[in-house]
């Protein structure tokens, strides 16, 4: 039976997976998605005094942003979403750890302490 | 010749297998050395930029020279991360095709994804030019090294990408990119996804947090 675009690819024919992986409509939906997120990032630039953004709040609206695109792009497109728990793992192991010591290092220069920096 | 001739018929048995039956790893994870080696290395890599960025936001504030606000120029820097957004959707479109064994698709993806990777790097040559002439050098300030260093490290990484792109785009056109090697596709699309996950924390950290 030959696939289309459109049939998830089984996980019997996919390198270590535990789920199918995702076609191509799911891949264009998550971009649109992605797209749009990135819109309203634009926006918090374009319109700094919305009531959504004003004030430090941006600071929250944007790490949150990020997080939501960062997140999608590596479950969908790198697909750790369907992969071996193995991988999310090691991915994570450095993610974690490289917060962890580069949050060190910001705290340790006191960059979160108000008139510390410059 | 008689080797030859075996060897090509073999290649092409395992083709016609390949959209019914994956290579099954002799590993104990049951995940290829190669793909293990690359999440491995994009986890190192995470310590790379972690480090980059977070430097980055020790020299932020200048105490000389032009300083962030006045020579960002948000609306075009907007367009280059939307241009390498898609690029990850066209990646994986290409990821996509292989696996079904359409190789023209193939092609038409990974070609796509080189070029919004180049239009990337003119964008990001066309800004460091703007800033260099606005009188924001490398030696500047401690923040000019830090944004040059961050970013030109990040533009290092997607000329790498596109390099690797193109040479699968030719691999493919030689006829050495069949099915069962969608992997390598596969492999070259993660450094190519996290290539753009590093663009969305820089852009956002860099770019737009005040």
């Amino acid at each position: 039976m030959a696939l289309t675009s459109h049939d998830p690819i089984p996980t019997s024919e996919l390198d270590g997976a535990v789920r199918d992986y995702s076609r191509d409509k799911v891949y264009v939906l998550t971009a649109l998605f992605l797209g749009l997120v990135t819109v309203v990032e634009i926006l918090t630039y374009a319109f700094p005094d919305f009531p959504a953004w004003s004030g430090n709040l941006v600071i929250a609206v944007l790490m949150i942003l990020m997080a939501v695109k960062f997140f999608t792009v590596v479950y969908i497109f790198m697909h750790l979403r369907f992969d071996k728990p193995l991988l999310s793992w090691v991915f994570w192991s450095g993610l974690v750890l490289a917060a962890c010591v580069y949050m060190v290092m910001l705290c340790t220069f006191r960059i979160f302490w108000p008139g510390q920096h410059g | 010749m008689a080797s030859a001739v075996q060897t090509h018929e073999s290649v092409a048995a395992a083709d016609a297998h390949a959209a019914h039956a994956h290579i099954d790893h002799d590993t104990n994870t049951g995940i290829s050395n190669t793909k293990l080696g690359m999440w491995l290395f994009l986890a190192s890599e995470c310590l790379l930029f972690g480090g980059l960025i977070t430097t980055y936001l020790l020299y932020k504030h200048p105490l000389e020279g032009p300083t962030p606000k006045q020579i960002f120029d948000i609306p075009f820097t907007s367009t280059s991360s939307f241009v390498l957004l898609m690029s990850s959707l066209t990646m994986v479109l290409a990821v996509s095709a292989i696996e079904r064994g359409d190789h023209q698709r193939l092609r038409i993806w990974l070609g796509a994804t080189a070029l919004l990777g180049a239009t990337f790097i003119s964008g990001q040559i066309y800004e460091f030019t703007a800033f260099v002439r606005e009188g924001l050098g490398f030696t500047t300030s401690r923040f000019s090294s830090a944004f040059y260093t961050l970013t030109g490290f990040h533009g290092v990484h997607v000329t790498v990408g596109i390099i690797m792109l193109v040479s699968l785009v030719l691999l493919s056109l030689r006829g050495k990119l069949p099915e069962h090697r969608s992997e390598t596709v596969e492999i070259i699309g993660l450094y190519w996804h996290f290539v753009d996950v590093v663009w969305i924390f820089i852009f956002a950290v860099v770019y737009l947090i005040p």
